[in-house]
């Protein structure tokens, strides 16, 4: 080890202080001669003769020069650099084509490391400064009541301290959660995700604070903790300019009013899964100012996350007995609160721990596999643009075969050629390399905010695992790019190479070109038959009636944050917040109501005659709006009426229910006019009075969830004010003057918030989006490589058979003859490729069928237009060459071989 | 003066590493102590002494220093390392072992 040191700090000297070297070798060797010369002349000889005597001696000086440096080790490293000086000088010379290459491995390579970047962050690398990532998990609760399956991630308060005190198989259960709520007051009052945690959280950690503490398991205590608030990193740099005199500080944080006790370090993130945390609070601190003290013993209120830590040395499945253990325990504890729980013997509750990712655990969504997916199709469409260029640059050496075949000839070994070929390809992947890690650094910031919303801070440049990745990568591009190539040219045989007219290298060369472009054909289908089916399957998202209109629709919702309202002062604020949003310009109407799709949703028990559990029949949500919510939303009234004015709190009980609650409550009989007694088995009897069409509020593909609808009057509790809000244009155009009018009618500290429907929507349709959009930019990036591939073959394979052309053109071969010559060569290949593409495609689409909605991953439509597509980019890369030929003169191309 | 051979491949590393383990010294020196030695008897070219000594530097079986010669000129000096001591002892065994065979072959009867 030692002595390769060494002699690695030799050459480098050698390298680098290359002057001082060659200076010290001319005075030894002057040294040398002047000694010898000086002992001659001690022995009688005269001066100038014991000068030539002493260089007869030593032998030619120039020669032991050269012979010493190469002693020196540098001989790789000039030949190297001559070899890429050449290189730069041949690509600079074709400056397009080098810069086709460039493009296309930069596309591929940045595309790889922007993909590369999101599926480590989403399933492999764990939060950072995590310790012990792989005994740390996330826990689940999985139960059966009414014998439907149900898994959750979110679970009250109690039943943290249920599973922190139940178990012994953990040295860390921590409870947390991260939620948007408004920090700071007045001006500087933002909306931010905030960190509710346990202190235990931050033991999961190895950060240190940057500045003060954490906050303790002292200040987290039942019931009221401590209001202690610690900053992160981030937050504390854009919103108190990094100062260090913020200890102490007072910072409000949604109702709570908390004392600044320390900053986060740089980088710190917590689970790293909803946003990058603005602060963390204790759990008790602030549940007990959102809630008051019920918090701590109800078992209703399901909102943190647990993450538990094995002790070292205990087993998994270990681990689990005894969380599920604590489960029971826990779920009997809730039942004797609540018997609405059910028993334990029914729900079996069942513990598990799944690793820290959300995306790797029970309730994973499409997010993950569709982002798998994308990166195993970025890292096909690379393999299709090396392809491309192995191709072009196999097309460049067999144009200097003769080249090559010369320098064989004169002497230059092998080695040292295949050494300059491999330098192209290295010098081309790593151009590409770089500019691809530029382009994933500025351009792929897109594509992360979609699948890491939470991650702003995730960077290309500043992430070494990314970095690596790409270099990898790189080294792999240069290698698939050089081999052809470098075994075409081991195998240049130099008579062949020498004899004018066609070799038998034509024929390799054009063999393996056909080869590539087969290849490139069969992925293109790959690609273009997931584009179809993505596209097909988004089309079929995107026109699925959720029950509502969602673009026209805005959503306003107040926080009162602490200011105590009085059912009579909530029901003066609704009442001003309706008014107020109906009279606004642009707006043609509004409603209150109590769900809203994919974000808060009601549920409450049902009753009818005639059917033992309700809830066997499926779920349903409570929805409850003031008159005009139906035209609000979009929602229609299939048979029956809507409610109005007239449906006042002391008149008769009524409500619309949707259509499919209707067949799944009274199947076969008319709905009109039956009872359902909501909240209690003996409340009064409700009246349905309408059927409104299928709502889709919380999942859009579960076809037992269903909706129904009362007046708010008869809500029975004032409304939370929120408020759905229709818009006469643009709804989007639409958000700011409505949450600036209903602000003016907020009291005090609270605020308003407004979204507009799709913002709720879209979150759900953003895998099948961006899997559209994904798989048909790399399906066209690759059918694009593979039209220019099939042109570029045909053109030198119509260029190299243009004297045969000519002589059938001479012998009387018709126009139609020769095109059908050309297109035919192409097409064949092109065919091969569908066919082998196809399948492929079928062998492999089963994996896709879980993404799919309503759309068979078999469907000849797609499977037809992809081929049908290729065929058509057969002919059109075709065109030019064949019209070449066709002008062809024949006396002309006779005469120039 | 005899006759004269000239050297056996790869000896030339070897004769150098032994001379040099002597004292300190420079290429000069170590060629007229060869020189010396052999009586006169290996024909070795002075230059071709150089690239071998750069070669064993660079291996870091000698070092070199700058310093004063007898005459009072600046010379540079070649000094055995440890490592260079060791590749002397593994070379000079194999050697020995070579000539022990060739000897054994010719002296059959």
């Amino acid at each position: 080890m030692h002595r390769i040191a060494s002699e690695l700090r030799y050459r480098l000297r050698a390298l680098l202080r290359n002057g001082e070297m060659e200076a010290e070798l001319d005075d030894e060797l002057r040294f040398h001669l002047d000694r010898h010369a000086e002992k001659l002349m001690a022995a009688g000889l005269p001066r100038r003769e014991a000068e030539r005597q002493a260089r007869i001696a030593f032998g030619g000086v120039a020669r032991i020069k050269e012979d010493a440096r190469a002693a020196w080790g540098l001989a790789l490293f000039e030949t190297t650099l001559q070899d890429l000086r050449c290189t730069v000088r041949a690509l600079r010379k074709r400056r397009d084509l080098t810069f086709g290459i460039v493009a296309t491995l930069a596309l591929g390579i940045g595309a790889n490391a922007t993909m590369f970047g999101i599926v480590d962050r989403l399933l492999v690398r764990a939060p950072a400064t995590m310790l012990d990532p792989e005994r740390v998990h996330r826990v689940y609760l999985h139960t059966s009541p009414d014998g439907e399956a149900a898994t959750d991630r979110n679970l009250a308060f109690p039943r943290y301290l249920d599973v922190a005190r139940g178990t012994s198989s953990f040295d860390v259960v921590a409870a947390f959660q991260t939620r948007q709520v408004g920090v700071g007051e007045g001006a500087t009052l933002r909306e931010v995700p905030v960190t509710v945690a346990s202190a235990a959280f931050f033991d999961l950690f190895a950060a240190r604070p940057a500045l003060g503490r954490f906050f303790t398991a002292a200040e987290d205590v039942v019931p009221e903790g401590s209001p202690v608030v610690v900053l992160g990193h981030a937050f504390w740099q854009s919103h108190f300019g990094g100062r260090r005199d913020v200890l102490g500080q007072p910072l409000r944080v949604d109702r709570l009013t908390a004392t600044i006790v320390g900053v986060a370090p740089e980088g710190f993130v917590g689970m790293a899964d909803q946003g990058v945390p603005a602060a963390y609070v204790p759990i008790t601190a602030f549940a007990h100012s959102l809630r008051g003290p019920d918090y701590a013993g109800g078992y209703g209120w399901s909102w943190l996350e647990l993450v538990a830590r094995r002790k070292p040395g205990v087993p998994l499945a270990t681990a689990e007995a005894d969380l599920t253990q604590a489960l029971g325990r826990s779920w009997r504890a809730a039942a004797e609160q609540d018997p609405g729980w059910g028993s334990a013997e029914d729900a079996r509750p069942r513990g598990e721990l799944a690793p820290v990712h959300v995306q790797r655990g029970p309730d994973a969504t499409a997010d993950s596999r569709v982002a798998t997916w994308i990166a195993g199709v970025a890292l096909v469409a690379l393999l299709v643009a090396c392809a491309n260029v192995a191709n072009l640059l196999l097309a460049r050496a067999h144009g200097r075969r003769r080249e090559i075949a010369m320098r064989i000839a004169l002497g230059v070994s092998r080695g040292r050629l295949l050494r300059h070929l491999a330098m192209e390809s290295l010098v081309l992947a790593l151009l590409g390399g770089g500019a691809g890690l530029l382009l994933a650094e500025w351009g792929g910031g897109a594509l992360r905010r979609l699948f890491l919303p939470e991650e702003a801070a995730a960077v290309v440049l500043a992430d070494g695992r990314t970095l690596l990745f790409a270099g990898g990568l790189t080294l792999l591009v240069a290698l698939l790019t050089g081999l052809l190539p470098i075994l075409h040219s081991r195998r240049t045989d130099l008579a062949d190479a020498f004899r004018a007219g066609m070799g038998e290298g034509q024929d390799r060369r054009s063999r393996a070109s056909a080869g590539l472009l087969v290849l490139q054909t069969t992925l293109s289908v790959l690609l273009l038959v997931g584009a179809g089916l993505f596209v097909r399957s988004l089309h079929n998202l995107l026109s699925l009636r959720l029950g509502y209109d969602v673009d026209p629709v805005l959503f306003a919702a107040a926080n009162p944050r602490g200011v105590e309202l009085s059912d009579a002062e909530t029901a003066g604020l609704n009442r001003r917040l309706l008014a107020a949003a109906q009279a606004m310009p642009g707006v043609r109407s509004a409603a209150l109501a109590a769900s809203v799709p994919f974000w808060s949703n009601e549920g409450r028990g049902l009753w009818v005659e005639g059917i033992d559990e309700v809830g066997k029949r499926g779920s349903f949500v409570l929805q409850a709006a003031t008159p005009g919510y139906f035209e609000t939303l979009g929602t229609r009234i299939l048979r029956g009426r809507a409610f109005d004015e007239r449906d006042g709190e002391r008149s008769p009980r009524v409500v619309v229910v949707s259509d499919g609650m209707a067949r799944a409550l009274w199947p076969g009989r008319d709905p009109l006019g039956r009872c359902l007694r909501i909240g209690e088995p003996d409340a009064p009897c409700t009246t349905v009075i309408g059927i409104a069409e299928h709502v889709r509020s919380r999942d859009l593909f579960d076809a037992r969830e269903h909706s129904y609808t009362i007046p708010a009057s008869q809500y029975g509790s004032p409304m939370y004010p929120q408020l759905f809000v229709r818009a006469e244009g643009d709804a989007a155009a639409l958000v700011e003057p409505l949450r600036r009018r209903l602000q003016r009618e907020m009291p005090g500290a609270a605020y308003v918030r407004v979204l507009t429907l799709r913002s709720l929507v879209d979150p759900n349709l953003r895998a099948w989006r961006f899997g559209a959009v994904m798989f048909t930019a790399f399906g066209g990036l690759t059918l694009a490589l593979a039209a220019i591939g099939l042109y570029s073959l045909l053109e030198v394979s119509a260029a190299r058979r243009r004297r045969e052309l000519g002589v059938r053109v001479a012998l009387g071969a018709s126009t139609r003859d020769v095109v059908r010559l050309i297109v035919t060569h192409g097409l064949r290949l092109v065919l091969l490729g569908v066919a082998l593409g196809g399948a492929l495609a079928l062998w492999a689409a089963p994996s896709l069928e879980s993404l799919m909605v309503h759309e068979s991953v078999r469907d000849p439509l797609v499977y037809g237009v992809v081929a049908a597509l290729l065929l058509a980019a057969a002919l059109l890369a075709s065109i030019a060459p064949a019209w070449r030929a066709l002008r062809l003169d024949p006396t002309l191309a006779l005469r120039a071989d | 003066m005899g006759e004269r051979f000239d050297l056996p491949q790869g000896t030339l590393d070897l004769l150098i590493l032994r001379v040099v383990a002597l004292q300190p010294m420079h290429g000069w020196a170590i060629s007229e102590r060869l020189h010396e030695v052999s009586h006169a008897t290996l024909t070795i070219p002075q230059g071709s002494l150089y690239p071998a000594l750069h070669r064993l530097e660079r291996r870091g079986w000698i070092e070199a220093e700058w310093g004063e010669s007898e005459n009072n000129r600046r010379a540079k000096f070649y000094r055995l390392t440890a490592s260079g001591r060791q590749q002397l002892a593994r070379e000079t065994a194999a050697w020995k072992k070579l000539t022990t065979a060739v000897e054994l072959v010719l002296a059959m009867r």
